[in-house]
């Protein structure tokens, strides 16, 4: 018994070090004194964020990204978010033909997303544009959003909405003013998610993006070229707003649990604790 | 306040008929219940009264008021679902008068309603509460206040009281009966608990297979059951040859007398309906239950008075079970010949 757990213990610290090991080399270098990649660092200095943030290409993919990032989720929140309601309150017949399609983009390898996408807009003269990669990023947020909105529409009981209608709420008072504010934390985690997805993305920029530059495109691009420790702060950085953001979908997720919907004998016994 | 009244009333999903052939009155005021085993398409009928779901044939009307197609919002009724489907986000001040808000009342006498409907269903002081810090009784009150707020013409309760333990149950058993009383609201509640249908209803129906099998009052479609669905579903029934038929008697109308070793009975019954032997004896507190095993091969099963002789009855005693004709009531086929006399027997 004791040998397993032990056996269990190293395996499980082994993997957690190879996964963790990137992101320790990472952070470090980043504040390096050193004029080029080198581990460990010889002293620490803030001069990379400094030569990352006084260069204005480096600081217009940022703004680049961030805007794409956030008008693509929001939008991809509006048409996932009623996409979920159709599909979990309205459609019945072609409910499962309509869910595959939503979550086509998902479920299709990136470069075959990206290839389509590149034709289309090459087609519509969408290619290259600012407008182009908003849509090909809300695109891929659909589907993560309808699974997320979806999953707390399946557990908010349809009979709290037709007792808000019984009370004499219009559709859209009951949307508004109950199945949204009892969704408001999921709804938020899932415009956190699309956004750090959209930030994150490479594939299907590269294809559609053309002068357009990300932040995800302009590390890749500057690797090529040359490589300056200025990467590994924009990396860290990265990192951090990945860990703040997937921390608060956490903390959102947890906070927004539905109280279960009560049935049976020992509901009326029990309180719910939160 | 206004009456409801259902014609031809049928529902179908995808080819299956949830209910068919529905008439029904229900008048002003009156405290009427549904009650029917799951599936047998009472809550079809209540979603279909609620307009949550469009009959496939038939007519809903309200008063005079034909709200067949009408959607829910329009119908101005008070809906308290089992599960209590209380806005999780809101205090109970808020729940309960979101009726309110949404028709735009004022501040004021949005207070006042709210403080009214509370302590009508004994809440007061509890306004600040949010759902999930209240138990299970107590959300149950504010879902039907929340539902009275607003004057509703029609309350409708699907199984508001399913989801409580039986004391409490039967406490609000008996508040409901008074609120609906003072507050005079035509009431439509959906059950499959025979005990609760039979003492809160002015009248019942019970419905099996999507068909109404009876609409009456619960004394007589306890005592006086059209079928032997309804004689069995409203409580034990037993059934006895009656007339080259069969009729049904209810347990506590039998009386049973132990047999003594030689064969002796008692003075008062002299010349028992039938004979056997006690297979079990549940004491139940207010009374207790025979199943006897006749000698024919029969079953019946007898409700005693505790404090009465027959209570000392354990399994494997001999016993004589006798009845009155006239607390027998005849079933189907053997009802059309013989109805005219019961029915003038029965009202005696």
């Amino acid at each position: 018994m004791r040998e397993q757990r032990l056996v269990l213990a190293v395996i499980g610290v082994t993997a957690l070090a190879f996964l963790m090991m990137p992101i320790v080399i990472v952070v470090p270098m980043s504040f390096s004194s050193a004029q080029a990649l080198t581990f460990p660092p010889p002293g620490l200095s803030w001069r990379w964020y400094d030569s990352l943030f006084g260069d204005p290409d480096w600081m217009e993919a940022v703004w680049t990204s961030l805007g794409i990032a956030a008008i693509s989720a929001s939008s991809a929140l509006v048409l996932g978010g009623l996409a979920a309601y159709g599909l979990d309150r309205g459609l019945q017949r072609w409910r499962s033909l309509a869910e595959a399609n939503f979550m086509a983009p998902l479920i299709v390898p990136g470069v075959i997303t990206a290839v389509a996408l590149y034709f289309v807009f090459a087609w519509t003269g969408l290619l290259g544009t600012y407008l182009g990669l908003v849509i090909a990023h809300t695109i891929l947020a659909v589907p993560l959003i309808i699974i997320m909105i979806g999953a707390s529409l399946r557990s908010l009981d349809v009979r709290i909405e037709q007792v808000a209608w019984s009370l004499g709420a219009s559709w859209s008072q009951a949307i508004g003013r109950v199945v949204l504010p009892t969704l408001a934390p999921s709804i938020v985690a899932a415009w956190i998610f699309a956004f750090v997805t959209s930030f994150d993305e490479i594939i299907v920029t590269s294809f559609v993006a053309g002068a357009q530059t990300t932040v995800p495109k302009k590390m890749y691009e500057d690797l090529i070229l040359e490589i300056t420790p200025t990467i590994t702060a924009v990396a860290t950085l990265l990192i951090g707003t990945t860990v703040v953001a997937l921390g608060l979908v956490h903390l959102l997720l947890k906070r927004g649990q539905l109280p279960s919907v009560q049935t049976g004998p020992a509901a009326g016994s029990t309180h719910s604790t939160q | 306040m206004s009456s409801i009244r259902l014609e031809n009333l049928g529902k179908s999903y995808a080819g299956v008929q949830a209910v068919r052939g529905v008439d029904l009155t229900v008048a002003d005021g009156e405290f009427f219940t549904i009650l029917g085993p799951s599936g047998s398409g009472k809550t079809t009928l209540l979603t279909l009264i609620a307009g949550l779901a469009m009959p496939t044939e038939g007519r809903i009307l309200f008063g005079d008021r034909d709200v067949t197609h009408v959607p829910t919002v329009g119908r101005g009724i008070g809906l308290v679902f089992q599960n209590y489907a209380l806005f999780p986000h809101m205090t109970v001040f808020d729940n309960v008068a979101f009726p309110l808000s949404v028709r735009k009342k004022k501040r004021a006498e949005i207070e006042d309603r709210v403080q009214e409907a509370l302590s009508l269903v004994r809440l007061t002081g509890f306004e600040k509460r949010k759902p999930s810090q209240m138990s299970g009784g107590q959300q149950q009150r504010v879902a039907l206040a929340r539902a009275i707020v607003f004057r509703p013409t029609i309350l409708l309760l699907d199984e508001p009281l399913g989801a409580l333990d039986r004391k409490l149950r039967e406490e609000l058993q008996v508040e409901l009966k008074e609120l609906q009383r003072s507050l005079r609201v035509t009431t439509l509640l959906v059950t499959h608990d025979q005990e609760e249908a039979l003492s809160l209803s002015d009248r019942l129906l019970v419905i099996d297979k999507g068909t109404v099998q009876q609409i009456a009052p619960p004394r007589e479609a306890y005592l006086r059951p059209a079928n032997s669905f309804v004689a069995d579903f409203l409580g034990i029934s037993n059934f006895v040859p009656l007339d080259g038929g069969k009729g049904v008697v209810r347990p506590e109308r039998l009386q049973v007398e132990l047999i003594g070793e030689h064969g002796s009975r008692g003075p008062s019954v002299t010349a028992p309906n039938a004979t056997g032997r006690v297979r079990e004896a549940v004491y139940l507190g207010q009374v207790v239950r025979l199943h006897v095993t006749l000698d024919d091969g029969g079953e019946l099963i007898a409700a005693v008075s505790p404090a009465g002789p027959a209570a000392l009855a354990q399994s494997g005693d001999a016993v004589a079970v006798s009845w009155q004709r006239e607390h027998v009531w005849p079933l189907e086929a053997t009802r059309s010949g013989a109805e005219a006399a019961r029915r003038a027997a029965f009202h005696k």
